[in-house]
């Protein structure tokens, strides 16, 4: 079991179409603390899919700077950020995006093939965390013999599998109908609360920001409210 | 599970869409297999004949004017020392057919006491100089006809003529000739079809052609110009070719055969090459998204290259191998030497060169088509392409 705290100092973030500068993330401070459960709210456009990528490495601020754990984000090669990625952050998508052509099992031991790991250590990893998400008995399906719901589990499984210190999310319950909706947020609280997970989630819909401990809103590439949730508990927040 | 798993699962995704791009790799490539074979048994044929170092003396108008017997006598006056000049061999064209059979065999009379030393790469043993010099009947054959029609060493068998005046021979197999150029010939000796002729009332010592073995390239090229020098301004003046100038003749008769191989060998190559690129883009486009996740998960930039690149070249593995390996079966089980029953380009048979080159070329293609959809997906920026989608 492991988590993280994740610290954003000053962090800006800008891109470039056809040389014109569009800033999407202005003079960001934030600080997370390890095991919390965050949702990131705000409009479209607004930098919260931005702020996910900056703090999971998949970006680099323009300015500023994103720590997570010990990891100074804009001080690594993107080589070093997908190492690091690969060890420290577990990603959930909307689309889940799982490959068609492998099996539940397959599709959740796909990062550990970045390990140097024996085959029935993976074996075991990937029951585990298969069966934690609940679908110990779908090991073999393909994901178009699951529901969306059993998809998004599946891809959850895949983001705990290598047993990250945190769980970015972006809309992982917007293409899911509200039953399933809300077992897939049961199942992140569970990852949070039983496990430690520091999580962070974007989301358009305040049922599910409601399942986090902490809520932020952003407004045009700014924090604008930072509000703890008392309808919930994180470990960090009790 | 391993990463060349996930390939081979990979090319499970479009069954139909890998099929036929299997099927547009392994068709041409068993046309290039064929094609690069013929090209390959040419010129080893080519390099075989440089190194007979056999000059073709004919008519200077045309093959089927004979020469008088007597040119032999001046040509190897040219060199009485023979410097320059190893023997010379006068032959008449036959044209036998096996009895009710539809085949003219590729059958000569050739110089009973030269026919030895100028064809040496029949690899006559002496014994087989011995029977063949004792007996007027003695006949040398490819392996092609003693493969058809069952001849071995002391067998009798009768030739009938598809020329004037018809002659119908019977001859005594002396040696089967094992050599692959001269896998489609039958020689005989000429003394035997003079005396027939003399017998059948049309009285003929004329040749087709004589083959006369030179000491080294230079003496060829020397008695080359010396010959057509000789015989100049005379009613049988002479037109003087190196073998493989003489084989390009027929070969190249309906056209230039090994340089059109070539050309449709090149054309199938790019062919394949833009179908293989055009799959790969399609297959790189439709799995932007996945391969962008694989990065997310932590796949590092040259992975993804690998994978994609990899599915490339093993599409076109499996295409040619598909259409290569059957292409191979089915040249070497069918008798294409009787098929290609045409003199010069005897003894074809399916070149390993062309196997495993049409192999490389196939590999150099799925690398070469691979490359930019492989590079896409190195460079794919992991934000922009999740972005597109959440």
């Amino acid at each position: 079991m492991s988590s993280t705290d994740i610290e954003l100092r000053d962090v800006s973030k800008v891109y470039h179409k056809d040389r014109i500068e569009i800033p999407v993330l202005d003079g960001l401070d934030l600080k997370i603390e390890p095991g919390q459960f965050v949702a990131l709210m705000g409009p479209s456009g607004s930098g919260k899919s931005t702020l996910l990528h900056l703090i999971g490495g998949l970006d680099s601020p323009t300015s500023g700077s994103v720590r997570v754990g010990e990891a100074q984000i804009e001080l690594m090669s993107e080589r070093e950020r997908t190492s690091w990625r690969s060890r420290h952050v577990g990603f959930i998508f909307q689309m889940y995006h799982l490959v068609p052509v492998l099996t539940a099992a397959q599709n959740v031991e796909l990062p550990l093939l970045l390990f140097k790991m024996s085959a029935s250590e993976r074996k075991e990893r990937v029951k585990t965390a298969l069966e934690i998400v609940g679908l110990g008995d779908r090991t073999d399906h393909r994901p178009n013999q699951l529901s969306g719901g059993q998809e998004q589990r599946v891809a959850i499984a895949r983001a705990i599998v290598t047993d990250p210190d945190a769980i970015l999310a972006d809309e992982p319950t917007g293409d899911l109908d509200s039953k399933t909706s809300e077992e897939i947020l049961e199942l992140l609280n569970l990852l949070n609360t039983e496990f430690g997970k520091t999580i962070l989630m974007v989301t358009h819909d305040p049922r599910a920001a409601n399942h986090a401990a902490r809520i932020l809103h952003l407004e045009k590439g700014e924090l604008e409210r930072d509000e703890m949730n008392s309808a919930r508990f994180s470990p960090a927040a009790s | 599970m391993t990463i060349t798993y996930v390939l081979m699962q990979n090319l499970k995704r479009n069954p139909l869409r890998t099929s036929l791009t299997v099927i547009a790799f392994a068709l041409p490539m068993a046309v290039f297999v064929a094609a690069i074979s013929f090209v390959v048994t040419l010129a080893e044929l080519a390099a075989h004949n440089e190194e007979e170092l056999r000059l073709g003396v004919h008519h200077k108008t045309t093959l089927t004017n004979g020469l008088p017997e007597g040119h032999r006598r001046k040509i190897e006056g040219l060199d009485p020392n023979r410097e320059r000049l190893v023997a010379v061999c006068g032959m008449k064209w036959f044209g036998g057919r096996v009895p009710n059979e539809q085949n003219t065999l590729t059958s000569l009379a050739a110089d009973a006491d030269t026919f030895p030393i100028v064809y040496s790469d029949t690899s006559m043993q002496p014994e087989d100089i011995e029977a063949w010099n004792k007996d007027r009947q003695a006949c040398v054959v490819g392996t092609t006809p003693a493969d058809k029609y069952g001849w071995k060493v002391g067998d009798r068998l009768t030739l009938n003529s598809t020329v004037p005046p018809y002659l119908s021979l019977e001859f005594h197999v002396v040696k089967i000739i094992s050599n692959k150029e001269r896998a489609n010939f039958f020689y005989f000796r000429r003394d035997y079809l003079v005396e027939a002729l003399e017998t059948a009332g049309a009285s003929d010592a004329r040749c087709n052609i004589f083959w006369v073995k030179c000491r080294n390239t230079a003496s060829l090229r020397a008695l080359q110009k010396d010959i057509d020098a000789l015989f100049a301004n005379s009613p049988d003046a002479t037109k003087s070719e190196d073998e493989n100038a003489f084989g390009a003749n027929f070969t190249q008769a309906a056209g230039n055969i090994p340089g059109l191989m070539q050309a449709m060998a090149i054309v199938v190559v790019i062919i394949i090459g833009l179908v293989a690129g055009n799959t790969m883009m399609m297959s790189f486009r439709e799995r932007m998204r996945e391969l962008a996740v694989f990065k997310a998960i932590g796949f590092q930039s040259g992975r993804i290259f690998f994978i994609v690149i990899s599915e490339s070249i093993l599409l076109a593995l499996i295409g040619s191998l598909l259409g290569v390996l059957p292409m191979w079966g089915i040249l070497s089980a069918l008798p294409i030497a009787r098929l290609v029953n045409f003199g010069p380009i005897s003894g074809f048979t399916v070149s390993p060169v062309a196997v495993v080159g049409s192999i490389c070329i196939a590999l150099v293609v799925g690398v070469a088509s691979g490359m930019w959809p492989a590079y896409r997906a190195m460079r794919l920026k992991t934000t922009d392409a999740l972005r597109r989608v959440a």
